[in-house]
């Protein structure tokens, strides 16, 4: 065996005992397993939504910078006696280049200043589609408290089992969301899997893991494949068709090929009890058929695995599906 | 042989990679006989006598090889060109990594992505940096390509004594390790990564460790989130961010860091790693995109990059001396493999085999 075989072996075998010990300190907890997840968090919170923006504003800048032309020509030769002869014609032509130089200043700055009109157009015309879209959402703090008041759905022992045992095999975290309280992810978590929760106004646990933000914007901020599941609950009774789409849009790229997914929808009879009349009629959104959900998901190119309706003493319906790709 | 062969690169710098290796491989064309010149878009004002705007390119050269790895309309006139047309590719940092922390660069990584599959058809032969660039032209359709690592010459200069007794007094203060990582201050080397795994080193180990990070700063914002991450991890006084250095510092801190750690997310080549081999500082790196295919049996690989195994990584380097020698005798063995000489020599004889040969289609 040469060095570099020896070596290649004794580095693969360190190697394994590193990670058998990572993995034995995972499962003792023995990390600062807080920290990390707050350093994730912080990093996260500062990604930028989109450098365009400070695109246009680097690119202006560094037209501005390149229009500042320096006149002196540089004297560097190969030939011993080409530094005399352009240091010589650099003094002679000064005068020359420096008009020059003046000149293609001039143009720098006057290009600029129709890029920095348009920018500024863009950035008027960005504000004003926003106040266009607050205004065409009328009444949207009425019809949020309303929302806000439709709890999440108690779940029968059947249904927890069936999640649970769905989410079982599943490649890594699990997330529960939107819930507004914290009993969904206290089920799973007791049941052994690696879960947590995310909605608004949650608060802190000291031995669950509950991030008290909205469902869309937590899922914008993953990275593709990073979840091992999801369980969709509370957002299919409260948020309007777009949202729900939008989740579902999200959740299909989030979460990890052979990652489970889990739709938890009230019966709509129950979600009508729940909500009242006047939540009927105005919150935009109602839970959507246990067949619509079917459809959708496998129009995502996931594998629905069970389909579980509602009945007369079950109040949820449950969708029960597996990522392929 | 006789004939011109020349090389076309968006930009030409005299210390960085590409524009080192477009300078070295200018010898071995020359070496081989051909009239070589190097003609750029922009030109670093310390190789203006040295090189040649593009406007100056001559149409009837045998062969033009293009430098690429960024986007530019120089691709569109390489691809035109009716000479043979022979690319040597570094790798394009993918848009997801890069493109939120810098609008420009968004832009011109996207056009290079956009023309590296267009121009497929266009290309006669790409040589690679490496077996990762090479797959990601292969899975393009391009009809021929090679691996041959960029040529380069590693950091040998005499090492600044300074920088070796500040971390031998920093070491024997504290008795924890010296970490090193040296590269561009950007999103797809991820420096936030490194601080969260340093940190639990300290937390899980209790050694009093210290990154050190050598290089420039690449976009603004992510430098910003990384002085974030620092302050938000309590690191201020346990990272230090040197900047770009002498080449006698840069040896100074290969000779003197007890470890090098790479946790990229991609690299098209890494010399830094080859360097940090060269110099005998042991390596650990998170095996991904090239990083494996240039470490080789040369260092520690992981498979993934937690933070904590990360740590536990770096504490048994540390801790271990056996391991420490056997990885610093291994790396050097893998970096003789990157020697200037075997590499340039690679370059001539597959050059001189392609150029001799009949031109291929294209």
């Amino acid at each position: 065996m040469s060095n570099s075989e020896s070596d290649a072996a004794y580095f693969e075998k360190v190697v394994a005992e590193i990670e058998a010990e990572a993995e034995r300190r995972t499962a003792d907890g023995h990390y600062p397993r807080a920290l990390l997840r707050s350093l994730d968090e912080e990093f996260r919170r500062w990604i930028p939504d989109t450098g365009r923006a400070a695109g246009v504003e680097d690119a202006i800048r560094s037209i501005e910078a390149a229009a500042y032309i320096d006149p002196g020509v540089p004297v560097e030769s190969n030939k011993a006696v080409g530094r005399y002869v352009k240091t010589a014609v650099r003094k002679a032509t000064y005068f020359y280049h420096r008009h020059m130089a003046q000149q293609i200043a001039a143009l720098g700055i006057q290009v600029t200043r129709p890029l920095r009109l348009l920018d500024s157009t863009v950035r008027q015309l960005d504000a004003r589609l926003a106040a266009l879209e607050d205004r065409a959402d009328v009444n949207v703090a009425m019809r949020d408290e309303l929302a806000a008041s439709v709890g999440d759905p108690d779940l029968s022992d059947a249904v927890h089992a069936a999640i649970t045992d769905h989410l079982r095999d599943a490649p890594g975290r699990t997330l529960i969301g939107e819930i507004t309280r914290s009993g969904p992810v206290a089920h799973l978590v007791d049941a052994g899997i690696d879960a947590y929760g995310v909605g608004p106004g949650l608060e802190r646990h000291s031995s669950l893991e509950l991030r008290d933000e909205s469902l869309i914007e937590h899922l914008d901020v993953l990275d593709a494949g990073v979840l091992g599941g999801v369980v969709l609950i509370g957002a299919t009774d409260r948020f309007n068709l777009n949202e729900q789409l939008t989740i579902l849009d999200r959740i299909a790229t989030r979460v990890a090929d052979g990652g489970r997914v889990a739709i938890v929808v009230r019966d709509l009879d129950a979600w009508r009890s729940a909500v009242g009349n006047v939540g009927a009629d105005l919150i935009q959104g109602r839970p959507l058929h246990l067949e619509t959900w079917v459809h959708l998901l496998e129009r995502e190119q996931m594998t629905v695995d069970c389909a579980l309706p509602a009945s007369a003493d079950e109040p949820v319906a449950c969708v029960l599906a597996t990522v392929e790709r | 042989m006789s004939g011109s062969v020349h090389q076309l690169v968006p930009t030409i710098t005299p210390r960085d990679a590409v524009g080192n290796h477009t300078f070295r491989l200018r010898e071995v064309l020359r070496g081989l006989g051909y009239e070589s010149e190097i003609f750029a878009m922009f030109r670093h004002g310390d190789v203006t006598a040295d090189t040649h705007l593009v406007d100056q390119l001559p149409p009837d050269a045998d062969a033009l090889i293009y430098q690429f790895s960024i986007g530019s309309p120089l691709a569109t006139r390489w691809a035109q060109y009716g000479g043979r047309r022979i690319m040597n590719y570094h790798n394009i940092t993918p848009v997801e990594l890069v493109g939120k922390w810098d609008g420009l660069l968004d832009a011109e990584v996207r056009l290079g992505r956009e023309q590296m599959e267009h121009y497929a058809s266009a290309c006669e032969h790409a040589i690679c940096d490496s077996d990762f660039n090479r797959s990601e032209l292969d899975a393009l359709g391009y009809a021929s390509t090679e691996t041959i690592p960029v040529l380069f010459d590693v950091a040998d200069a005499r090492p600044d004594k300074s920088v070796i007794t500040a971390l031998d007094a920093r070491r024997k203060k504290s008795g924890g390790p010296q970490i090193l990582f040296v590269g561009r201050i950007a999103p797809n080397k991820a420096h936030h990564d490194l601080v969260a795994a340093v940190r639990t080193l300290r937390d899980v180990y209790g050694a009093d460790a210290h990154l050190h990070v050598v290089g420039t700063d690449g976009p603004a914002t992510y430098r910003k989130v990384v002085d974030g991450i620092v302050a938000h991890a309590d690191m201020a006084s346990h990272v230090t961010f040197h900047g770009s250095v002498s080449q006698e510092a840069l040896v100074g801190f290969y000779r003197a860091a007890d470890v090098f750690c790479c946790v990229s997310d991609h690299e098209g080549f890494c010399v830094p790693v080859i360097e940090a081999m060269h110099h005998g500082c042991p390596v650990v790196a998170y095996d991904c995109t090239a990083v494996g295919g240039t470490v080789g049996d040369g260092g520690l690989l992981l498979a993934d990059k937690h933070p904590l195994t990360v740590a536990t990584a770096l504490q048994r380097v540390a801790a271990d001396r056996e391991l420490r020698q056997r990885l610093a005798a291994a790396g050097q063995r893998r970096a003789g493999d990157f020697a200037l000489d075997t590499t340039r020599q690679r370059f001539a004889d597959s050059l001189d085999t392609l150029l001799s040969g009949e031109r291929r289609l294209p």
